[in-house]
């Protein structure tokens, strides 16, 4: 019997695939092209999910809670080669699928009702809501998988999706391109990924979590640790494409092609989430190796992103910089076993990246598809609602205090300074540091956008009137320009948005404060979200530590009771773990039998404070630079730029990396195809040019023996008999006397030749 | 002379193989279809000379009866190569034997 939850979880993630079929097919029929629909459709997946969430969360406030269900999908039996394969299909909902659940249908509920007053008059208005029904249900299958399997599929359909929205305008070339490099880009990664899932499937033959889970701590993973560094780093390859990180981040700030809705729905707040929520899923497995990897590619993307969004021009391009820094961060906060903080974060910046990408698509339809910061100014008195609920995410961005940034973007930088510690420090410390950094600059490119967009006087008649849409280079700027043509020169007549497109912005803006998460402003840990999805313990076993029993069934176990002793957290209870963290399995935090989780823990806590000022000091530092900079004037940005333009300059380019790639990966990929091309014209196609050349040959000879040969005898013979023919005919002359002077001769001749031989 | 005198068996062969000869010359070269048939009738009485004179030698009567028999035949060929000269002559208005040639195209 299905646990009704589960039931309720399917319908769920049916529903917005309803959404999908009934518009892909119907949207032209529909009256409004029904958008009504699509909305309708996921107001109820929401309400569901609410449902769903209330019940989890609210009700068993359990961070043990997990329900599972799964059936068998494919049976293949015993295949030769391979062994048993079995693939099932199932569903689990623990903590952390019950908060992903509602926030998924929340935030794509939100985008719908946006895109029905930013996307209106749009010719393929009813396909966009269909595209965003898919979009939704492959998300949410990624979130409810129970095995490898299945969130693999989920992941190409999230892929399909991404790809299908970001070339929404693909008339344009821009988008089209920008389509291809984003699905190009993340096969790249999912190649990685699924060489990780068959890893893990050679050994244990299952695809769930579970069972992989309990395998691995039963001690059944016959190769060496080696291998399982390369299975999840494999894995996490999966996350670097689709979360962009930094190898493969080229794809995203290009995928702002895409309608803002989109941007907001799917390249800011869900999917690029999706790597992160994976990594999360499959954090246990995580060799120490394999996490420092992470770590480290988690604060180099961090840090890179964020010095390149400090110059873009392009508002969307900046958010998109800034998403991909902010992944860095839940990437890095894995890497150094924040894991709770790492996946707090990824819901705060959800709602408060969809609020400013939303925000901004607000402002870029006030202002007739306007994108270049440098033409707008002066917003906040036209727009006070926008305002208001921008800077309110901006803060919540920058890791202002009250703010629910503050807290995720603190816990993951407390644990990257306890990491650096419990690692002996030296090198290690160039993640936090990397972290910080970034903090400072996202303050600082925040508060830039925020003052150039709002504050000051209006710049749009400091347009260049030449300079259209899609001059500013070769990587030009998502518009969405469609039927718009009343742009450039002066922008009259810039207005707030109607309600439709406000409400959402006023609920992600008030799901971007502190109370929502936690009652104590300055502490996540004293939240909801950190006490239900605490770091689960890992089964891989460190060196020196070994483990008796199955891990995955004691942690859970010893999981539970710490959970029932402190199933009230009093915040007296937590002071005293954080005082005297020797003593943490009394505490607040879950117990580790692992002695390097349980270090990583401790060495978090001890630093929560240290981060806090360090993290506010960066805040002020930035802020107070970006307002001495843009508001009061004090320093030239421009002449600045100048002065250090080589510096300019590599952050401007994006440091180049699509130029590096370009002659790198594309014209080494180019140069490879043409030598291909070249051997196929020339060496394969002229060895079958040669076949064919001898054969041809060949025949020409065999035609030739034909002709001369075979006819020659058959035309001499004819020839021979007509000759001869001729000559007897002259004998036959048809007269009797003629035959009988011959027969006469004939006999007179044999009478003589008797006679002569009568002679002799 | 002996060889005037005594007519033998070799005067009569000569006198045979003579006119056997004419016959033969006149079938062979005339174009007339009845000259030919005459050389015809001349080959015959050539080879009746023949029989006639190896009976008269040989003492019997078998060479008599034969040639009674091909002055019979002899008259009925006649006959019948006549009717077929007439028909001829009807036909191609000649009988010229070389311009009776239809057959040969």
């Amino acid at each position: 019997m299905m646990h009704s939850l589960i039931q309720l979880s399917i319908v769920v993630l049916l529903l917005p695939l309803l959404s999908f079929v009934v518009l892909i097919f119907f949207n032209r029929r529909l009256p409004r092209m029904g958008d009504f629909v699509g909305v309708g459709l996921l107001g109820t997946a929401f309400s569901i999910a609410l449902y769903i969430f209330w019940t989890v969360v609210v009700q068993h406030y359990d961070p043990a809670y997990r329900i599972a269900w799964d059936f068998t999908w494919l049976d293949f039996g015993n295949v030769p080669g391979v062994g048993p394969l079995v693939v099932k299909m199932g569903i689990v909902i623990d903590n952390l699928t019950a908060i992903m659940l509602a926030m998924v249908t929340l935030i794509s509920l939100l985008v719908h009702l946006y895109s029905t007053g930013y996307m209106h008059g749009d010719p393929r208005y009813g396909r966009f809501f269909a595209f965003l029904g898919i979009f939704t249900f492959s998300m949410l299958g990624i979130v409810l998988s129970d095995n490898l399997f299945s969130i693999y599929m989920f992941w190409e359909l999230v892929g399909l999706s991404s790809y299908l929205l970001i070339g929404f305008y693909f008339e344009k070339d821009s988008a089209a391109d920008a389509q291809k490099k984003a699905f190009l880009t993340n096969r790249v990664g999912d190649i990685g990924m699924w060489l990780g899932i068959l890893i893990l499937y050679s050994q244990f033959h299952t695809f769930g979590y579970r069972e992989i889970f309990e395998n691995i701590a039963a001690g059944k993973f016959t190769l060496s640790n080696g291998w399982l560094t390369a299975a999840g780093i494999l894995l996490f390859f999966g996350c670097v494409g689709k979360s962009a990180q930094f190898p493969l981040h080229v794809w995203l700030p290009d995928a702002m092609e895409g309608p803002t809705p989109v941007s907001a729905l799917i390249h800011a707040a869900t999917m690029v989430a999706a790597g992160v929520y994976f990594v999360g899923r499959i954090f246990v497995i995580l060799t120490p190796d394999a996490l420092h990897y992470i770590a480290f590619i988690g604060a180099v993307t961090a840090f890179m992103s964020a010095t390149i969004a400090i110059t873009q021009h392009d508002i969307k391009r900046v958010l998109a910089y800034s998403t991909v820094s902010q992944l860095g961060y839940m990437v890095m906060g894995l890497g150094v076993g924040a894991y709770s903080a790492a996946l707090f974060h990824l819901l705060t910046h959800a709602f408060f990246k969809a609020c400013l990408f939303l925000g901004s698509g607000a402002i870029i339809h006030a202002m007739h598809h306007e994108q270049d910061m440098r033409w707008m100014g002066g917003l906040r008195k036209q727009m006070p609602w926008t305002f208001a609920t921008f800077s309110i995410a901006t803060l919540a961005l920058a890791g202002l205090p009250l703010t629910s940034g503050f807290m995720s973007k603190d816990a993951i930088l407390a644990g990257a300074l306890g990491f650096a510690s419990v690692e002996g420090g030296g090198i290690y410390y160039i993640i936090p540091v990397l972290g910080f950094a970034s903090a400072m600059m996202t303050a600082f490119y925040m508060g830039r956008q925020v003052w150039l967009v709002f504050f000051g006087e209006s710049r749009t008649h400091l347009k260049p009137a030449e300079e259209h849409h899609g001059d500013h280079g070769h990587d030009a700027h998502g518009h969405d320009d469609h039927g718009h043509d009343d742009h450039g020169g002066s922008h009259h007549g810039v207005h707030e948005v109607g309600w439709i497109m406000r409400a959402p912005l006023v609920v992600l803006a008030t799901l971007s404060v502190f109370f929502v998460f936690s009652p104590d402003p300055l502490d996540g840990a004293k939240g909801w979200f950190m006490h239900l999805v605490p770091t689960p313990a890992t089964v891989v076993k460190s060196a020196g530590a070994q483990h008796e029993a199955a891990l995955g069934v004691t942690g859970g176990k010893l999981l539970a009771e710490a959970a029932t002793d402190t199933v009230k957290p009093e915040a007296g209870e937590h002071a005293q773990a954080a005082e005297g963290h020797g003593a943490a399995s009394e505490g607040h935090g879950p117990v580790f039998t692992d002695p390097r989780q349980a270090e990583l823990a401790h060495a978090m806590h001890a630093n929560h404070y240290t981060a806090i000022y360090l993290s506010s000091g960066m805040l002020v530092l930035g802020i107070g630079f970006a307002l001495v900079v843009y508001a009061f004037g004090v320093i030239d940005p421009g002449k600045t730029a100048q002065a250090i333009r080589p510096l300019y300059l590599y952050s401007f380019n994006k440091w180049y990396w699509d130029e590096i790639y370009d002659a790198t990966l594309i014209k080494g990929s180019m140069l490879i195809s043409k030598m291909l091309a070249w051997f196929d014209s020339n060496i394969v196609d002229g060895i079958v040019n040669g076949i064919a050349t001898i054969f041809r040959k060949f025949a020409f000879l065999n035609g030739n023996i034909d002709k001369y040969v075979v006819d020659g005898t058959v035309n001499f013979t004819a020839f021979f008999v007509q000759t001869s023919g001729a000559v007897m005919r002259k004998i036959q002359t048809g007269k009797v006397q003629t035959y009988l002077v011959m027969v006469t001769a004939a006999v007179l001749g044999y009478f003589a030749f008797y006679l002569v031989q009568l002679m002799k | 002379m002996e060889m005037f005198t005594s007519i033998g068996l070799n005067h009569f062969l000569t006198i045979s193989a003579i006119l056997f000869s004419f016959g033969m010359f006149a079938v062979m070269t005339r174009k007339n279809a009845i000259v030919i048939l005459m050389g015809v009738e001349l080959i015959l009485n050539a080879a009746n000379i023949n029989f006639l004179t190896f009976s008269k030698y040989n003492g019997g009567m078998t060479g008599v009866m034969f040639s009674l028999f091909v002055i019979v035949l002899a008259a009925a060929e006649a006959a019948v190569a006549l009717a077929i000269v007439i028909n001829i002559f009807k036909t191609f208005k000649t009988v010229d034997v070389s311009r009776v040639d239809t057959m040969k195209e």
